[in-house]
Order: structure tokens, then C-alpha cells, then sequence
């Protein structure tokens, strides 16, 4: 296999050009998102960077405390912006997503690393890049899952009321409310899917193949990561709803949204 | 049947002492904001009072299951919501949320003409209008035969001549299955004309009446 071409900082500037490219269609367009296009690219570049150097460091010097705290970091990171996204949820309900947010990303993690892949987790080559993309992912879940419950309760106000007014139960009223928004949730992760492998190769492959890996491994390697994000929206977006409901009435049977 | 006793709701709502009889129809009048709606949804334990207490049956509402307490003291409330289907599937749809098998498409259509509708069962619900879906709406209600029924506004969609025989037959209907009614409404006429027993809440003061 050839060996990936470094890029130089000369040959790496030009692709900044697609990003006036893209300027000049906003400006023309009259999208007034031209200030988030700065910022995001430079936030994207200076957060990368940042992200390159300690990766660097963490890799050459692997030391369990740096992979530990990288995973606290990350998980910490993933809790703090589906809540950020998701503010008018109760506090109950907001423990009840950072604890299943936390032990499902956590637990598919280590099945993956240590179980699949069979190494150790404290092994940051493998668990920093493979916990990134699963708890990134579930994040986007909870996130989006959260969102469509919390809408469709709200705008679904009435159905909810008469529900509960003529005797039917709260678990009852809510449950459907729960599978719908794990169906949200779930249905980016299985179109990505059936169109993996022919629109796109997705990125995690691509990377392997170009620095070098047999393209046969890294198929094996996104199909394995592929069905872990499927697992860990499934689980992650199931636990907060499916436990977080229940915070939504009390002992008197009322629904307090 | 029903008592309140020194009853508050959020600190805007203060209730005199009401007393509900069994077996009647009460009209509970007054201008908004006097917590007409909110008195309904204190009998039915929708929700709870800030202070004092409500008693069914000389027993407190918070001493009740609250869910069986919404099955016997069923609250048809305003806000009448139809699933977006055929009224046959509404029964049945309201009916799996609590648990019953449906009932058959005679009792359903029998139902239906109390509340004045007469039209197929497989209307889809989306092309009614305003006031046939709130009439379906409680249709679906009194078939679930509560021993209380508290209708929230049932005529404010109608005209005089619907509303007049929705009620008719509404009343007819309870009186023979001993159902007890307590109606909200803003409407003079029919309150003279149907209430048993009028309560009018006012700033703190509760007029009482007879028929």
C-alpha cells in the first residue's frame, strides 16, 4: 500500500478557496449567514488543530488517565449540548438523558473496543477516534429525539388533554409519543445506511484507505462502526425517553408538560 | 355528590362552598375568568387544589385512584380532540386508551344521534365541521358512560335549534341511566331552560339557584 501524501501548508490553503466560492454564493443569494460561515470555518480550524496536537501527544505518550479523561471530556461535552439544545425539559428528565446518554455511548464503546476489536481501552489509537464518533452520533439521537418529543407533546396539547380527561393512562397518552420520537431519531442512522458504500464511502473508511489500511479491513472496521452508531442512537434515544417520560406526570396521574 | 371546601387554585381562584347534587343537571355560570373550566377539572382531579379540599361522595378527591376517579367523573372538556380518522375509528381508538373493546356500530350510530349527528361512520373527521366534531367528541364520551359527566361549553359551536335538541336528548339520556350532568355554559337561555340547579361564580361569591 502507498503511503498517504502529507500535505503542505501551501497545498493545504488552497482548499480554503471552495470556502469563497461558497461566500460569494451567500453574498449573491443575500444569505445573511455570511458571519456564521466565518466563524464556523474558523472554529472548525482552530478546534481541529487543537484537537491534532493533543491527539498527537496523547498518542505518543498513551497514559490511561489522558484516554479516561478524553471520555469524560467527550461524554461531558455530548450531555452538555443536547441539554444547551434541549433546555425546557425538567430536571429529572435532564439527569435521566445524561445518565443514559453517559452509560450507552460508555458501554457500546468498550464492547467495541474491548470486545470486537479486542484491545485494551486504555488504548487511545482505537478508543479516542472510535469514542468520538459513537458518542458523537448518540448525541445527535438524544438531541434530535428529545427535540420531536418535546414538540409533538406541546403542539399535541389537546389530544393529550382529552386523553387523560376521559381515564386513559399516562403511560398510555405518552408511550406513542416515545416511539415516534425514537423513530426520528433512528431514521438519519438507517437511510445513511442503504446508501453507504454507493453514494459516499463514508468517512471513517476513507481515512483508513488513504493512510494506507487494506480497503477490505477498513470495510470491516465502518461496518462494524456503523452498526455501534446504530446500536448506540437506538439505546441512547430509548433510555432517555423511555425513563425520561415518566418525570412528566406525578403520583396524582396529571401531565404537567 | 360533590362539596368543595375552602377551595383554591393558584392563588387567582377562590371557590365559595359549593354543593353539587346527584342525579341532576347543574349549570355552572359566570363571566371568564372565575375559573368555570378549572372547576370542572377540580371535580374530575385533572388537577389539584392549592388549598382546601374536594370531596366526591363525602370522600376527598386526592383519596381516590385518580385515573378510576377520571373514568366515573369524565370531563368532555373544550378542547374536543378527534384523531385524524373516520368517526368509527375514533370510537375505537378512544376506546384502546381505555382499555374496552369497541362498541358495536349500532350503539355507536345510536350515540352519534343523541348528540345530533347523522351522517356514515366512515366520515373521515378531518371534513367536519367545528361543531359536528365537538357533537362526535361527546358522543365518545357519554357512550363511555361515566356516572358524572362535565361538559365543558357543549353548544358554543351550535346554533339554538342543534343546541336545543343536543340537550334534550342529552338530558333524556342521563336521567334515564342516572348520569349526573354539570354543564359550563355562557348561555342564558338554555341554562333556564335545562338546569335543575345553577351555580354562578362571581369575584369570591356564589349565587345559587334552583329551578
Amino acid at each position: 500500500m502507498n503511503e498517504i501524501v502529507s500535505l503542505n501548508i501551501g497545498q493545504f490553503a488552497l482548499i480554503y478557496l471552495l470556502l469563497i466560492v461558497v461566500l460569494i454564493i451567500m453574498k449573491k443569494c443575500q444569505i445573511s449567514q455570511t458571519k456564521l460561515l466565518f466563524v464556523a470555518s474558523l472554529r472548525m480550524t482552530v478546534q481541529l488543530v487543537l484537537a491534532g496536537l493533543v491527539l498527537t501527544y496523547i498518542i505518543q505518550n498513551p497514559h490511561p488517565i489522558f484516554t479516561i479523561s478524553y471520555l469524560l471530556l467527550i461524554t461531558g461535552f455530548a450531555i452538555y449540548m443536547v441539554l444547551s439544545r434541549n433546555k425546557d425539559i425538567n430536571r429529572r428528565f435532564k439527569v435521566i438523558v445524561a445518565v443514559s446518554l453517559a452509560s450507552t455511548g460508555l458501554s457500546i464503546v468498550a464492547f467495541f473496543i474491548m470486545i470486537v476489536v479486542g484491545v485494551s481501552l486504555f488504548n487511545p489509537q482505537y478508543t479516542i477516534p472510535i469514542s468520538g464518533m459513537i458518542i458523537g452520533n448518540a448525541m445527535t439521537g438524544v438531541s434530535l429525539g428529545l427535540k420531536t418529543f418535546n414538540e409533538n407533546i406541546r403542539a399535541q396539547r389537546a389530544r393529550i388533554d382529552s386523553l387523560l380527561n376521559i381515564g386513559a393512562t399516562p403511560k398510555k397518552i405518552l408511550i406513542p409519543f416515545v416511539n415516534q420520537a425514537l423513530e426520528t431519531a433512528l431514521l438519519p442512522t438507517l437511510y445513511a445506511m442503504v446508501g453507504m458504500g454507493i453514494i459516499a464511502l463514508p468517512g471513517m473508511m476513507t481515512g483508513q484507505i488513504l493512510s494506507g489500511t487494506s480497503p477490505m479491513t477498513a470495510i470491516l472496521y465502518q461496518i462494524a462502526i456503523i452498526i455501534s452508531i446504530c446500536a448506540v442512537t437506538c439505546l441512547s434515544v430509548f433510555c432517555s425517553l423511555y425513563f425520561g417520560y415518566r418525570t412528566l406526570y406525578n403520583n396524582k396521574q396529571q401531565i404537567q408538560i | 355528590m360533590f362539596s368543595l371546601k375552602n377551595v383554591r387554585f393558584k392563588d387567582i381562584i377562590r371557590y365559595p362552598d359549593i354543593q353539587i347534587q346527584q342525579n341532576r343537571i347543574t349549570f355552572i355560570c359566570g363571566e371568564s375568568g372565575y375559573g368555570k373550566s378549572t372547576l370542572l377539572k377540580l371535580l374530575s382531579g385533572a388537577v389539584s387544589p392549592d388549598a382546601g379540599e374536594v370531596f366526591y361522595n363525602d370522600k376527598p378527591n386526592a383519596d381516590y385512584d385518580p385515573i378510576l376517579l377520571r373514568r366515573e367523573v369524565l370531563l368532555c372538556g373544550q378542547s374536543a380532540f378527534l384523531f385524524d380518522s373516520s368517526i368509527r375509528k375514533n370510537f375505537e381508538q378512544y376506546y384502546s386508551y381505555r382499555d374496552l373493546p369497541a362498541i358495536s356500530p349500532e350503539q355507536m350510530q345510536m350515540y352519534l344521534k343523541i348528540c345530533a349527528i347523522d351522517i356514515s361512520l366512515d366520515t373521515p373527521c378531518t371534513t367536519m365541521s367545528g361543531g359536528e366534531r365537538h357533537r362526535v367528541f361527546i358522543a365518545i364520551c357519554l357512550s363511555l358512560r361515566p356516572k358524572v359527566l362535565l361538559l365543558d361549553e357543549p353548544t358554543s359551536a351550535l346554533d339554538d335549534m342543534t343546541a336545543n335538541t343536543v340537550l334534550t336528548n342529552i338530558r333524556l339520556f342521563c336521567r334515564e341511566h342516572k348520569i349526573t350532568l354539570i354543564i359550563v355554559s355562557h348561555n342564558t337561555a338554555l341554562v333556564q331552560s335545562y338546569a335543575d340547579d345553577t351555580i354562578t361564580l362571581s369575584n369570591n361569591t356564589c349565587e345559587k339557584g334552583t329551578a
